[in-house]
């Protein structure tokens, strides 16, 4: 596998909003992912509910592989299928992005050493080193994957501790960097939890060494999303522009407009599957110079209005659901207990969320993208919550 | 009666009384003899009407009872049926309501008047399902082929009780005849009951013949009666029906029931174990049920089925669905889409070998695979293809 780069085909000063493009090769062939974008959620290798009919009719790029969710047995079963992860997942024209942790649910666990860091499964607690999660890697040759790191899952740690993960954390990432085969991609994390000086050191250390990008984990942080946010930042300012970076738990739309205005290029596409599982189709829409107000971000189908509503989710959405079923079927289904309720909104919500995706880079590249992302900000309740007026000097756009 | 069918047969067995149909229904033609999966509520088991569709089901299943609980009567008269409701472009087939009622609420009453039961919504009022009430909910609901309400009896019970079903049901079924609004795009079929009694059979079907329905289903089995019994009442019933309409087996499902019923001469089943069965991880190949559950298939990177091509089959290996099934969502719609292309091949296979003159030896074959041995080779099936000249065991 060869082909494997990151263009910056726009980058906006003092934003630091970046519209790119990550090339790579699937099959012989150069492929695009163009960024900002996100990493589907998958479990198990799979997009939830959906069978690969239903997620080939959904425009997916690119999806997030977790191994903790093949570890029940160690090793996996599928590092005995020699056709790579790709072949094993069906998953053979997508970049597959692979990360030791479920980005979505960080469960506590017990601790990490020196040499081994703690997952959970289905089964109970497991071990990996850093030389098993290589060796896996090795076997199924993912496009990307982000190196091991010392995720802290306890609340409050010392500094003590906050200095032992960013030492960790590069310690593993150098053993990976030796290990790994060429042609596979390696992210470096970045760590650091809540103390400043040590997000700095981290992100100074990693971006030295030969990473192709960086992830910047948010889910260790027990903080709203606007802390998170605010943490990423300090670590941000010192990663050099010309390689993507990737955050997790920024996946409500207005986290990632906020995200993509400090330079986030990937989030993990975790927010459509969990608003699939609370019976939500979503709604929202970027809209170009339009009034954001009073937006309905989501419809919940649980809501007994909808029982005799015959319109789609949404009017003029291109998905499968919306093109062949009413609000009050699913209704219906939900109502009912039938998995094709799931099935229909995961269609919905997957194609609605990559639409805006697609929105997004429409309008940085139209020079829209500061006027239409402050309205849809504005008109989410997080905007008392946010000081965006220092952060981001629109007006200078 | 008025029909809203056509009926032809296109091939008969020469040994046995085996026969492939083209039926012509209110959306589109249907092959017989065909497996017709269930949707319950209007869904079949979380795979979509465009997969089903292109898994070449020609018909699914609806039940009355749940649909009229939910969404509900009114919510299908305005939006114009169940195929409306589900987008589903193909053939359906209803139930009266009355099995459901008397399997799933225990305190079901059957008077002359019809079903009555507790509400399953506050449990303490008392509804009452009459055959017009089944034809009117089933008028509303819409499907191609609608069934009778029936006085369903268990087929373990004798006596008295099993005569006075089979004649209420004849007189339910001219209930239902006058009530039906629709005979111009909805077929009904009689059900002939009369326990695992001959005479009683005998009496039922030479009634029902009178009322001429576009076609007739076998009722009241299925119910934990010897197959040896079983056989011999679905042959009778194919034996003094009329060639000319087609004949539904209710609640069949299981391969070999499906290949012996069809060599005794019936067109239609359904049921609901390939569906119910892959919730549990066990996907259906002609060698038998396979538990994708269990770690032995861990470490398998074949498909389910070599020449299934399916999406599961096309997709993954055994080892990647042993990952999935229980476990996720993805991993039953898997197993279910197979479990629904299996049956449907097997049904298709069915036809193909009666077409070219070699369903007795398919039924040879059929049962090698499956059971391996003769040893294993189900009595009852024995004796019942060796009424139609099949030696199972030479
Ligand atoms: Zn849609
Ligand atoms: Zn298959």
């Amino acid at each position: 596998m060869s082909g494997f780069s990151f263009n910056l085909l726009k980058i906006t000063d003092p934003s630091r909003f970046r519209l790119g493009q990550l090339i790579f090769s699937r099959n012989k062939q150069e492929k695009i992912l163009d960024t900002p974008n996100c990493f589907v959620y998958t479990m198990r290798g799979s997009v939830p509910h959906l069978t690969p009919d239903n997620l080939q009719i959904i425009p997916v790029d690119s999806l997030g592989i977790t191994l903790e969710h093949f570890l029940e047995a160690q090793p996996p079963t599928s590092t005995h299928f020699m056709g790579g992860i790709h072949k094993f997942l069906n998953l053979e024209d997508y970049l597959l992005f692979f990360d030791v942790r479920d980005s979505s649910k960080l469960l506590h666990i017990s601790f990490n050493t020196d040499k081994y860091v703690s997952v959970v499964t289905n089964q109970g607690c497991r071990k990996v080193t850093v030389e098993e999660y290589v060796r896996y890697m090795n076997i199924y040759n993912p496009d990307i994957f982000a190196s091991i790191s010392d995720l802290i899952t306890d609340k409050n740690p010392s500094l003590k501790r906050v200095k032992k993960s960013v030492d960790r954390t590069l310690n593993w990432l150098d053993e990976t960097l030796e290990q790994i085969k060429e042609g596979i991609h390696v992210f470096g994390v970045v760590t650091g939890h809540d103390k400043h000086e040590e997000r700095v050191r981290s992100a100074q250390e990693t971006a030295n060494r030969n990473v192709a990008g960086f992830v910047l984990n948010g889910f260790d942080l027990d903080v709203t999303s606007k802390e998170r946010l605010d943490l990423m930042k300090i670590s941000l300012k010192h990663l050099p522009k010309n390689k993507p970076r990737v955050a997790y738990g920024l996946g409500a739309p207005e986290y990632v407009l906020l995200g993509i205005f400090e330079g986030i290029d990937i989030f993990d596409a975790s927010y459509p599957s969990e608003q699939t599982s609370l019976g939500h189709a979503l709604t929202f829409l970027l809209l170009e110079n339009g009034i954001q107000n009073e937006q309905e971000k989501f419809i919940d189908l649980w809501d007994n209005k909808y029982r005799t509503d015959f319109r789609p989710i949404l009017n003029g959405c291109k998905c499968y659901a919306c093109q062949n079923h009413t609000r009050a079927y699913i209704f219906h289904l939900l109502v009912a207990h039938e998995m094709l309720a799931t099935v229909l909104l995961m269609s919905h919500n997957l194609f609605h969320y990559l639409q805006f995706f697609k929105d997004i880079r429409k309008s940085i590249n139209n020079n829209t993208f500061t006027n239409n992302a402050m309205q849809f900000i504005r008109a989410s309740n997080i905007t008392d919550e946010i000081d965006i007026k220092p952060n981001f000097n629109y007006r200078n756009y | 009666m008025k029909s809203a069918l056509t009926w032809e047969i296109i091939a008969k067995c020469s040994t046995t009384k085996a026969r492939v149909g083209k039926l012509i229904l209110p959306h589109g033609p249907v092959d017989t003899p065909v497996f017709m999966p269930v949707g319950t509520q209007g869904t079949l088991k979380g795979i979509t009407p465009k997969q089903l569709e292109e898994l070449g089901c020609q018909i699914m299943l609806n039940n009355t009872y749940h649909l009229g609980l939910r969404p509900g009567q009114e919510l299908l008269e305005q939006i114009g049926g169940s195929h409306n409701f589900q987008n589903w472009s193909r053939n359906l087939l209803t139930d009266s309501g009355g099995f459901q009622m008397v399997s799933l609420l225990k305190l079901a009453k059957i008077t002359e008047q019809g079903v009555e039961f507790q509400s399953p919504h506050d449990n303490e009022s008392t509804m009452l399902l009459t055959p017009e009430h089944s034809m009117s909910l089933q008028n509303s609901i819409g499907a191609d082929i609608i069934m009778q309400l029936d006085d369903v009896v268990s087929s373990l019970t004798t006596g008295k009780r099993v005569e006075e079903a089979m004649y209420r049901s004849i007189r339910w079924l001219d209930r239902c005849i006058n009530a039906h609004r629709k005979p111009d795009s909805q077929n009904l079929f009689a059900i002939i009951q009369g326990g695992l009694d001959i005479n009683l059979r005998k009496k039922c079907i030479e009634e029902m013949i009178l009322r001429d329905t576009p076609g007739y289903a076998i009722g009241g089995l299925s119910g934990g009666e010897e197959k040896d019994i079983f056989w011999r009442i679905v042959t009778l019933c194919t034996d003094l029906l009329p060639k000319n309409k087609p004949i539904y087996c209710m609640g069949i499902g299981y391969t070999e029931d499906l290949v012996v019923c069809s060599a005794l001469g019936v067109d239609m089943y359904d049921c609901v174990f390939p569906t119910r069965t892959a919730r549990f991880g066990n996907a259906l190949t002609p060698k038998g049920s396979l538990n994708l559950k269990s770690v032995k298939f861990s470490k398998d990177f074949q498909p389910i089925e070599k020449d299934c091509d399916c999406v599961a089959c096309k997709s993954y290996t055994r080892s990647y669905i042993h990952l999935q099934a229980t476990k996720e969502t993805v991993g039953c719609h898997l197993i279910t889409l197979h479990n629904v292309a299996y049956q449907l091949r097997l049904m298709r296979n069915i036809r193909q070998a009666i077409i070219e003159g070699r369903f007795p030896s398919f039924v040879k074959q059929t049962f090698k695979d499956l059971f391996g041995s003769e040893e294993k080779y189900p009595v009852w099936a024995i004796n019942a293809l060796k009424s139609v000249n099949i030696d199972l065991l030479s």
